[in-house]
């Protein structure tokens, strides 16, 4: 692998794309109504899995499969919040660090259900390979063909996944910008600041909690779509409690209480974090590939707080707004 | 004088403690009413299980002639009685104009379909509310500061902007808990003028936590006092400076208490 092999930077942006539209699902749930909610990663778990067990095994059509994993991920914010978002954020917390976990153990636990520790590729039972993405990638070589007789250049499956996944990010981006400054988005602001406050003047914050909660959770669900039809292949150990913590990366890298800073943030963090990959010059060449691993990861770490000691307010962010804590 | 507020035997406690031990009591609409006592009396959680932010044991509170000890904070704040913090409650990293617009009533934007099946609707509302934010603004003269964010304003300023944030919802009824206490004494003269004012001009019914008694003295017009959980006296500001029991709540018993009145359980 080298600096300048379009390919790997293809799939870099199709992945950063993803973890943008995936932090955009935590930034509703988090910048705007303050919930903590530390197992974003289980919203993405149970949309792939809904959707592959759909297709493989009851051959429904891509789109209703992808609708279904939606409303699944949606009936999981519902489990989670009905419970906790009456309580104080802590309980939330703490329901969807658990929450996570539950999901990641539920699939490696439930071989018949979902394939077990192997993921999806076990999904027909030992001995059959199970492919789900058949569509996606039938979906993204006709775009493809089309664009490249229209421009006149080849376009690889990726750039074209890359394009419609930055489409799709860049649509949610205005979206959500609509919902933030609507009325809606005040009172979630507000919710944010401080809950007795907006009851006092009315409003019911268990609702506007449980909407925010919601919408996160079909952001995330999308992301979680897309990567799964994006990689071909995914397994509990791909929903580790880490690609939360990405998001909430994302969102402090880029600025915590800025949307437009999520697009920054996530291709920041994707070109820190795939870009470290390519590390392998002198003198790190003398080093072993998996030391090498290690030193990355190490380094990635090391430049985010290196980030946040120089600039707290991330990249975007209004550093004003973090003095004013309550 | 009708009767807007009225409480009824009104129990709470919290772990065996008795903060409210059966109160009752009636506020006038129109009135600015005190509700003064030593510090435990009960007062601060009578406000808290009036608004709906807490459940009570036992009793019943009606407001404007409708039961409503049984609703939620929001539920009783849309009803038309809304509260203030006895610490100011205000968003902090919320510009003052939007700790105003956001307690506008009955917004339909605040329901994010409507945000895109009816926007003319949207946008009708949000004009109005945000010229009524603006109105109240310029009288509790906080519109200089209206792009500023809440958490640079000042105690006073704070008290202030939680007035007008209440006043957006259209209120018949506010309840203030300790209005003066940490305010500078020129916000302190023009909050009680904001007050009066109120009263007079929209018909505002004010019920308000008070310890400075020269506050209370100009201001009220009934006072009702609060020992132990009860309400041991109730009348005018006159009466009640006169009030032997009062005196006895304030300043401790000097003589082996009558049988019966405030006795403890």
């Amino acid at each position: 692998m080298d600096f300048l092999n379009p390919a790997f930077w293809t799939f870099v942006a199709v992945v950063a794309g993803i973890y943008a539209i995936l932090s955009l699902g935590l930034y509703v749930q988090f910048s705007l109504a303050g919930l903590p909610n530390f197992g974003h990663v289980a919203f993405m778990a149970v949309a792939a899995y809904t959707m592959a067990i759909l297709v493989v095994r009851y051959a429904v059509p891509m789109p209703l499969a992808a609708g279904a994993g939606i409303v699944g991920a949606v009936l999981l914010a519902l489990i989670l919040g009905i419970p906790t978002l009456r309580l104080r954020a802590d309980y939330l917390a703490i329901a969807t660090v658990a929450g996570g976990e539950i999901i990641r153990y539920l699939a490696m636990n439930l071989p018949d259900l979902t394939g077990g520790p192997i993921g999806s590729i076990g999904l027909l039972g030992p001995g059959q390979i199970a492919m789900y993405n058949g569509d996606w990638l039938a979906f993204l070589d006709r775009i493809g063909a089309n664009l490249s007789t229209l421009v006149g250049v080849r376009v690889s499956r990726d750039a074209v996944a890359a394009i419609l996944v930055w489409l799709l990010a860049g649509l949610l981006v205005l979206v959500l910008w609509r919902c933030e400054r609507s009325p809606w988005g005040r009172v979630l602001k507000g919710i944010r600041e401080d809950e007795a406050a907006v009851t006092a003047v009315g409003k019911n914050v268990f609702a506007f909690k449980l909407q925010a909660l919601m919408l996160g959770a079909v952001l995330a669900a999308v992301a979680g779509l897309l990567l799964a039809w994006q990689i071909g292949v995914f397994s509990p150990e791909d929903y580790q409690p880490t690609l939360t913590f990405y998001a909430y990366l994302i969102l402090i890298l880029g600025g915590m209480n800025r949307l437009l800073a999520i697009p920054v943030g996530a291709i920041a963090f994707s070109l820190l974090y795939s870009g470290t990959r390519l590390l392998n010059f002198f003198p790190l060449s003398l080093i072993d590939s998996g030391s090498r691993a290690f030193l990355r990861l190490f380094l990635v770490g090391f430049l985010l707080v290196l980030l946040m000691a120089v600039r707290p307010q991330g990249m975007l962010g209004n550093r004003r707004e973090l003095l004013l804590e309550r | 004088m009708t009767v807007l507020l009225e409480v009824e035997r009104l129990s709470r406690s919290f772990g065996g403690v008795a903060a409210l031990d059966g109160a009752t009591f009636a506020v006038e609409e129109r009135s600015i009413t005190a509700l003064i006592g030593p510090n435990g009396a009960g007062k601060t959680t009578a406000f808290n299980v009036i608004s709906g932010f807490l459940k009570p044991d036992a009793g019943t509170i009606r407001f404007a002639g409708e039961r409503i000890e049984g609703l939620r904070g929001d539920q009783v704040a849309r009803a038309g009685l809304v509260r203030a913090f006895q610490a100011p409650r205000v968003l902090t990293r919320m510009s003052v104009l939007d700790n105003m617009l956001l307690a506008g009533k009955d917004q339909p934007g605040e329901r994010l379909s409507l945000n895109w099946l009816a926007p003319a609707r949207v946008a009708r509302r949000e004009l109005e509310v945000h010229r009524r934010a603006l109105d109240i603004l310029e009288r509790v003269r906080l519109l200089p500061l209206a792009e500023a964010y809440a958490g640079t304003l000042s105690g006073g300023q704070r008290k202030l902007l939680e007035l007008g944030r209440a006043l957006m919802v259209e209120p018949r009824m506010i309840l203030l808990d300790e209005p003066m206490a940490g305010v500078a004494p020129v916000l302190a003269e023009q909050l009680l003028e904001h007050i009066r004012r109120l009263r007079e001009e929209r018909g505002v019914t004010f019920f308000v936590i008070e310890h400075d008694m020269d506050v209370v003295m100009s201001i009220s017009d009934r006072v009702i006092v609060m020992d132990e959980g009860r309400v041991i006296a109730e009348g005018t500001p006159d009466t009640i400076q006169r009030d032997e029991r009062v005196i006895e709540a304030y300043l401790g018993r000097l003589a082996p208490a009558s049988a019966g009145q405030g006795a403890s359980p």
